[in-house]
């Protein structure tokens, strides 16, 4: 009996020891004044969930936010490398059943499907976005900005960077002018070379791949604007031409058309070992980051179709349980410092993506200077910038998202 | 001849693997690398955060062994030597938390986690990993147990041993390689756990596996490989030193007095 009363006294003692520090009280900030909010962020730690899958990504949020973050406002940047954002989003919901209060994820890193997932549970941490000072920069007015994936931001995320749909060819395979410049053109291509192209699988958590339907949905119905608000009649309208046109060429893709890689990393590995002959991107640098972390050859460039390479932002946001909203929000304004946003886009800094401030709203001199300075040194592995432009255009309404992953499936993937 | 290939079957994935980790932009058709580089490795071996990765896992990995040593230990005996109404019972008992999903236990984990302060805690990680491990421990050692002759403690008894002086001269002697491979089992188990790691301890503790499904999400091959074998490199150092005990039948337990 005494030994049990031992046993049980140890036991205990091992769950007051191992039981979760609480936080020292949140100190109290308000958001109109920014300076209570770097008093209360002080000595903070930050815990930044964010996909973890890119060695040059990870090095650039350590080595550029990490650093700064500790050496101007004193916060400890922790990054927690995830595989799939769903595991974070998972894991806020699970708090959020829990009724924890002081959850574990401070900032995450989300595109449209995470947060309409968050926004429709209720949450996320509100009217922050556009009271942090750097905030100043964003063109808030911008619709590919207020929406993500179609789903209205309302004050819930913060930009990060900026995205555009690119392909990647191997200039050692192939020449530039053979490029495919349409869809109309990449399935004729395809055909002339059987085997040699695929796309990413459209569906949850591949968003690049019903990005790239999507695509072809804008260039066959002739308009990407239409598709900014949903419209059940011109969806069954143009849907089955999209439909059409991916069953048509289907057999002459890779392996038939009878599976299709599952995500962007996949299609790199099949591009790089020579198996198909483009890749995809979404990177400002295009190929560059890839090439410096050794995923594609070095000869890689990317290029873009003539018209509707479909391009958006992507956002932090803080959950409404977070433990340290100050620390959240230092780093969420960190993000959009000119500095930073001109460090991001150059490739040899690894991320790569591009800026999620409007420049032309930077009037300091020296930062105009650094930013347009970026601009000229992307490298030769970008598409160029006069082609970017020319061919962007705003994704489609958020409903269209599971409709096109859920008309591909069932038409294109099982179909016919 | 036979060894040969065995050897060869157990050393060329290792190979492979060591050879991308060495490389950069190794592509098709290079039948090699056309530089070998270890700067994955140092880059690896250079971050803190790996680091710490390395040294969580295996301490969660031993506590977790050892802790279901001693829970499996009791059940292990009951079963391995007494005979008593409804023991098919208490074996499948033991036995479901192989047969359900992971993931299906792992949400509801989650959640009690949560709610008792556990989640990402190490102690939470540790209770979640011994629900997997235990199993095999208790299944192992009920093997051993099968054989094991009580008469040897009744016999230390009968000439004035006390107690713990049979356990420690007797028993755990007679058990050690049971015990080692039932420890060993438990060690992988808990070791290569990823699921239950990620869902209990909600990114707060990061182990290896978590790095490494990580990485994997990328597609980095360098990187992946580099990662792959600095987490076999412990269980297979631990199985060559506990070789020794893995040679000789753990259920045979007369040989060794």
């Amino acid at each position: 009996m005494k030994r049990l009363i031992f046993a049980l006294l140890v036991f205990s003692m091992l769950l007051a020891a191992c039981a979760p520090k609480s936080d020292s009280a949140t100190a109290d900030f308000d958001l109109a004044d920014w300076d209570s909010v770097l008093a209360a962020a002080d000595g903070q730690t930050v815990t930044w969930y964010m996909w973890g899958g890119s060695d040059s990504i990870n090095a650039y949020v350590d080595n550029f936010y990490g650093v700064a973050l500790k050496e101007r406002y004193n916060v400890t940047l922790n990054r927690v490398p995830v595989a799939d954002a769903a595991d974070y989003i998972n894991q806020v919901l699970s708090e959020k059943e829990a009724g924890v209060e002081n959850g574990a994820v401070d900032l995450m890193w989300i595109n449209g499907e995470n947060f309409f997932t968050l926004k429709q549970a209720e949450m996320l941490y509100a009217d922050w976005a556009q009271a942090i000072p750097n905030s100043a920069f964003v063109d808030w007015g911008n619709p590919a900005i207020n929406r993500d994936f179609g789903e209205p931001v309302e004050d819930l995320e913060s930009p990060w960077s900026s995205a555009q749909f690119q392909f990647i060819y191997d200039s050692a395979r192939m020449d530039a002018d053979s490029l495919p410049r349409s869809y109309a053109d990449l399935a004729t291509w395809a055909c002339e070379h059987p085997g040699r192209f695929t796309y990413i699988a459209p569906g949850p958590g591949a968003f690049q791949g019903t990005r790239f339907v999507k695509g072809a949905l804008f260039e066959i119905s002739g308009d990407a604007a239409q598709w900014g608000t949903v419209d059940e009649a011109l969806w069954d309208e143009w849907s089955p031409k999209v439909w059409d046109y991916f069953n048509k060429f289907k057999t002459c893709l890779w392996r038939e058309g009878e599976t299709y890689p599952k995500d962007e990393y996949e299609l790199h590995s099949l591009f790089a070992n020579n198996e198909v002959d483009f890749s995809i991107t979404q990177a400002i640098v295009g190929a560059g980051a890839l090439i410096d972390e050794g995923l594609v050859p070095t000869t890689s460039r990317a290029f873009v179709f003539d018209n509707y390479m479909i391009g958006d932002f992507n956002y932090v946001a803080i959950p409404s349980n977070a433990s340290n909203k100050a620390a959240a929000l230092v780093l969420a304004n960190l993000i959009l410092d000119p500095e930073f946003q001109a460090a991001q886009v150059l490739p040899e800094n690894g991320f790569g993506l591009g800026f999620g401030i409007d420049v032309t709203r930077v009037t300091d001199p020296d930062q105009v200077a650094v930013l347009e300075d970026a601009l000229a040194n992307l490298g030769e592995a970008a598409t160029p910038a006069e082609d970017m432009a020319k061919s962007l255009v705003g994704d489609a309404a958020s409903p269209y998202q599971s409709m096109v992953e859920e008309g591909w499936r069932e038409n294109v993937l099982i179909g016919q | 001849m036979k060894k040969l290939l065995i050897w060869i079957a157990l050393l060329a994935p290792l190979l492979t693997l060591g050879l991308f980790a060495l490389s950069k932009g190794w592509f098709y058709p290079e039948p090699f690398p056309a530089q070998l580089t270890p700067e994955a490795f140092s880059r690896l071996i250079s971050d803190t955060r790996t680091l710490k990765a390395i040294i969580d896992s295996l301490l969660l990995a031993v506590l977790v062994s050892l802790l279901s040593l001693i829970i499996g230990y009791p059940a292990a005996r009951a079963i391995g030597t007494q005979d008593f109404p409804a023991k098919k019972y208490v074996w499948l008992a033991i036995f479901l938390p192989t047969v359900v999903p992971p993931l299906a236990i792992g949400m509801g984990m989650s959640i009690l986690a949560l709610q008792t302060g556990l989640s990402g805690t190490p102690f939470g990680i540790i209770l979640a990993h011994i629900v997997p491990t235990l199993p095999y421990t208790v299944f192992t050692l009920a093997g051993v147990f099968a054989r094991y002759d009580e008469n040897y403690e009744y016999q230390a008894l009968a000439l004035g041993a006390s107690p713990t002086r049979i356990f420690f001269a007797i028993t755990l002697h007679l058990l050690a390689p049971g015990l080692a491979v039932a420890g060993l089992f438990a060690f992988l188990i808990s070791w290569s756990q990823y699921l239950l790691t990620l869902l209990v301890g909600g990114g707060r503790v990061l182990t290896l596996p978590v790095l490494l499904f990580s990485a994997v999400s990328g597609g980095n091959p360098t990187t992946i490989s580099a990662l792959s074998l600095l987490f076999l490199a412990p269980p297979v150092l631990i199985i060559a030193a506990t070789a020794r005990f893995l040679g000789e039948n753990p259920n045979s337990v007369h040989e060794r007095i």
